[in-house]
């Protein structure tokens, strides 16, 4: 069972940067009884700290099934382990704290085993009880955050959980489900340390293992474990004297002792701290990048370009053609008739000089964009070829559908009426104000009056999914490179996040377009079929109508730059991974 | 006797004004377009149950009134509530503002040492080259925002390396001896005291010399001058007494500004104080954390004006007199 591209498929979008594409993930090995994972990168030496930094106002929590942000996630993704993770090279789905895993035929029943003799950080057995409690009583049972649970429902039921001996697990599931397989990376907690949490109820839940917990509490399977949270400066992590990986030699991983996250409040005082020393690590933006560029020679770092991130930059038109409960239409009926059709939505698309803006937006450090699957996403499809500004074809596709200019150059549409329309983006988003500009600038060379207002995030969003009353906008959502069903809420004609034509739950899939239909076709199919060349065919097709129908126009990835001291060793880059996805096997003098 | 009624009277006349405050604030806040789930109601990946719950859970579901009701109840019990992530809002403040006391207190003794002596001074030698050359410095340091100053610190902390770039304490901080402790943060202090403590300096010096500029003016001291006084005399106990009235009044203020005086200084200092913390709930929307900071400003601003009151009455017998 293959859930990943294989070699001759997956040509790298980046040829340029430095990844490591040879990166060999640690192998399991059995010494004594014990299953351990044995790193195959070079041996190093063991002590020192690595000191990274998060942006923000710190961890939320550090209980791996409260994380409703980012930083949380990683701090708690820090201390406990999954039973599978990815290969940071290929995404491909490895085992972890699971051994290995089997999947059915026909693809309904995961059967895990998990490794003998590893142990909790406070030397108890991890167990099949564990995982069975980790999925059966915490994920399933709706503590924490629920958004696990929530997209596990499938017809309206939860896979089965069976603990077939103490080192098997199996999950069966009413039909088969793709997505499953990535999902069985959430943390598996400690039974003996949850349990009486869990029996407190969902509320004493959620804040049981916060921020204001102390290290000792904190039973973890992870590399490292909590040894201090200072608010608002940072985290510190120890070793885990327990780790179930080891090296050539037989020593217990990690190499680091510490590993310390610096709570910044803004990127400033992230490059501040960066050229002060106090940082090992740090991500670039766009502008930044060039003076690193020119001090890297002198210096004491090494960029690595990871490759165009996850983030999709687009614009997006609001194809409403309903009334709300006012009986009034979410966007005028003459505005109506341009964003319905696709000759407009073309002639806007050809319209956009997309290596424009990379050059002057993101100081080169991007790469167009045409799809909604991002470039180092594995679904990727490459059939879609990129194209450029156009603006003879832009004025010939407007006049197929009878829009005229007159004398001073202004654009009409065949009834009369002046092209004129609001183009939305948040303000405050420096990045998504100036392609606004922009794209004021290359529309209004076709004729249009574009009025750009860039509005406060909150009422922005509120016009997205609550009133629909806009235009076009500019937006950005972050996907996965490696589940395109995560997106399903924005594709599926009935999505809460449907924006470019949102339905309300009451009007649930009123006035679906051809297309759309055929969207939710594939949506739909693309996550019951579990083969990674089944798969890739209908998230093909996705793609493709999106292509064809425009009716988000995506525009430009940044790409990711990534400073990291020579000192530390075992820096092993990946699109996919990032920087220290082998944080158990970084080393440093 | 009589100073207790009165505190007990100015106690009781400053709750329908906390009401007030509490009222304005708590409507302002909710009735902003800030939206405290635009950010889930923005991610792909959660269900609209989730957003549901979350709105329920926060009480958003119900009518402002109803809202704010709830949340003076509890308050005036001496729950602050929890923020929107779930944690206690009494918990997050006590993590902030002994960090916060300190670096304020610091800076306000100083200014207190520094500024009033230098005004005092610069009075007597009113136009002489010291006066003129402390006014340069002084209208250098009112005319400087705080803001600007502390980047240009940062800046030269980064090229000399003298200096950590901002936070209270190293990464190595927990394994240090208590000697190398107490060092390591007055490490950490020099830049953001410097900062706060050049601005407030200007305008407390300045305030203090033109206080006593009127009172050497007045007729009192020419006569005490006339009497023969000594000069000593005649300035620290006849003209210096009148002088610092006014620099009681700004005492209390002091006092108010002791938890908000510093919030932009520590944003730029990544100061683990109550500045980022409350401009963080302020954008987005954690009504319970904002409301007890608000609410704590308030009080403070009160307690403070009292204090400077009752100190007045203390050291000015006229007042005294009056009530």
């Amino acid at each position: 069972m293959r859930d990943i591209p294989t070699k001759n498929e997956q040509s790298q979008s980046s040829n340029s940067s430095n990844l490591s594409l040879n990166y060999v993930p640690a192998k399991n090995v059995n010494i004594d009884g014990t299953d351990y994972l044995e790193s195959q990168a070079p041996i190093g030496t063991f002590g020192g700290t690595l000191v990274n930094s998060t942006i923000g106002e710190g961890p939320k929590t550090f209980n791996p099934f409260n994380c409703k942000d980012n930083t949380s996630s990683i701090m708690a993704g820090t201390m406990y382990d999954g039973l599978l993770t990815i290969n940071p090279v290929t995404g491909e789905p490895i085992p972890k704290l699971a051994k290995s895993f089997s999947i059915s035929p026909d693809g309904k029943v995961y059967t895990i085993n998990l490794r003998k003799g590893v142990k909790w950080s406070d030397g108890k057995e991890i167990t099949a009880d564990d995982v069975f409690f980790s999925w059966n009583n915490i994920i399933f049972a709706g503590y924490g955050d629920t958004s696990t649970r929530d997209s596990l429902y499938i017809n309206g039921q939860l896979p089965a959980i069976k603990k077939v001996d103490k080192y098997t697990v199996k999950f069966v599931l009413p039909q088969p489900y793709a997505p499953f397989l990535r999902m069985l990376s959430a943390a598996i907690a400690p039974m003996h340390v949850f349990e009486p949490a869990v029996q407190k109820g969902k509320k004493y839940f959620d804040s049981f293992l916060s921020t204001n917990a102390k290290p000792q509490d904190f039973v973890t399977s992870g590399a490292f474990k909590l040894k201090e949270y200072v608010p608002a400066q940072r985290v510190v992590f120890e070793r885990n004297p327990n780790y179930y990986e080891i090296n050539a030699k037989g020593q217990r991983l990690p190499y680091l002792d510490k590993l310390v996250y610096l709570i910044v409040g803004d990127l400033n005082n992230q490059v501040l701290k960066f050229e002060a020393k106090e940082l090992d690590i740090i991500p670039l933006q766009g502008a930044k990048v060039a003076r690193y560029k020119s001090l890297e020679p002198h210096s004491d770092f090494k960029l690595y370009n990871l490759g165009p991130d996850t983030g999709t930059m687009y614009l997006s038109f609001n194809l409403n053609n309903r009334k709300n409960d006012k009986n009034k239409y979410y966007v005028e009926p003459i505005k109506q008739k341009w964003f319905s059709d696709l000759n407009f939505r073309k002639a806007v698309d050809y319209a956009i000089d997309r290596k424009n803006m990379v050059l002057n937006i993101a100081n080169g450090v991007g790469e167009p964009l045409f799809t909604p699957e991002s470039l180092n996403s594995i679904y990727l499809n490459k059939n879609l070829k990129p194209y450029d500004k156009n603006v003879e074809k832009s004025k010939e596709l407007l006049k197929q559908s009878g829009f005229y200019t007159d004398k001073k150059g202004r654009l009409f549409d065949k009834n009369g009426n002046r092209v004129e329309f609001n183009l939305y983006t948040n303000a405050g988003n420096t990045e998504r104000e100036a392609i606004g500009v922009m794209i004021k600038q290359d529309l209004e060379d076709l004729g249009m009056k574009v009025n750009f207002k860039p509005i406060e995030f909150n009422s922005l969003v509120n016009k997205l999914v609550s009133t629909f009353d806009w235009d076009m906008v500019i937006m950005g959502l972050t996907g996965s490179p490696l589940e395109p069903n995560g997106g399903k809420n924005v594709w599926l004609s009935d999505g809460r996040l449907h924006m470019f034509n949102m339905r309300t739950p009451e009007e649930g899939k009123a006035g679906i377009l051809p297309w759309e239909k055929e969207l939710d076709d594939m949506i739909n199919k693309g996550a019951l079929v579990t083969k990674f060349e089944d798969r890739k065919k209908y998230y093909d097709k996705y793609q493709e109508i999106i292509y064809n129908q425009k009716p988000m126009i995506y525009i430009y990835s940044p790409v990711l730059i990534v400073a990291v001291r020579k000192k530390l060793k075992n820096i092993y880059p990946t699109s996919l991974g990032g920087v220290i996805h082998n944080i158990e096997e970084i080393w440093t003098h | 006797m009589d100073a207790l009624k009165y505190i007990i009277k100015r106690i009781m006349q400053a709750i329908p004004l906390l009401i007030a405050v509490s009222l304005i604030s708590f409507f302002i806040i909710r009735l902003s377009p800030v939206d405290p789930l635009a950010e889930l109601k923005l991610n792909p990946s959660i269900s609209p149950e989730t957003v549901r719950i979350e709105s329920q859970r926060l009480g958003l579901d119900k009518p402002i009134i109803v809202q704010y009701g709830k949340w003076a109840k509890s308050f005036v019990k001496g729950d602050l509530g929890v923020t929107s992530t779930g944690e206690k809002v009494s918990q997050k403040l006590k993590e902030r503002i002994p960090n916060t006391l300190l670096l304020t207190s610091i800076v306000i003794l100083l200014t207190w040492f520094v500024g009033v002596p230098l005004g005092i001074i610069a009075a007597v030698r009113w136009k002489t080259s010291f006066d003129r050359i402390l006014t340069v410095f002084t209208s250098i340091g009112m005319a400087i925002p705080s803001f600007f100053f502390a980047v240009l610190l940062l800046m030269f902390a980064v090229k000399t390396g003298w200096f950590p770039i901002g936070g209270l304490t190293s990464p190595n901080f927990s394994d240090m001896s208590a000697g190398r402790k107490f060092l390591d943060i007055a490490h950490h202090l020099v830049l953001p005291v410097f900062v706060l403590f050049t601005i407030s300096l200007a305008g407390l010096q300045r305030q203090m010399r033109a206080n006593m500029l009127d009172v050497l003016d007045s007729d009192y001291v020419k006569f005490a001058r006339a009497k023969g006084l000594s000069e000593n005399i005649v300035i620290y106990k006849h003209a210096l007494r009148n002088a610092v009235n006014p620099m009681i009044t700004l005492l209390g203020f002091e006092f108010a500004g002791l938890l908000s005086g510093a919030a932009l200084t520590e944003y730029v200092f990544q100061y683990p104080g109550l500045g980022r913390l409350i401009l963080e709930a302020v954008l987005k929307s954690d009504i319970n954390l904002v409301m007890a900071s608000l609410m704590m400003g308030a009080i403070m601003l009160i307690a403070g004006n009292l204090i400077a009151d009752i100190l007045l009455i203390i050291t000015d017998p006229r007042i005294r007199s009056k009530s």
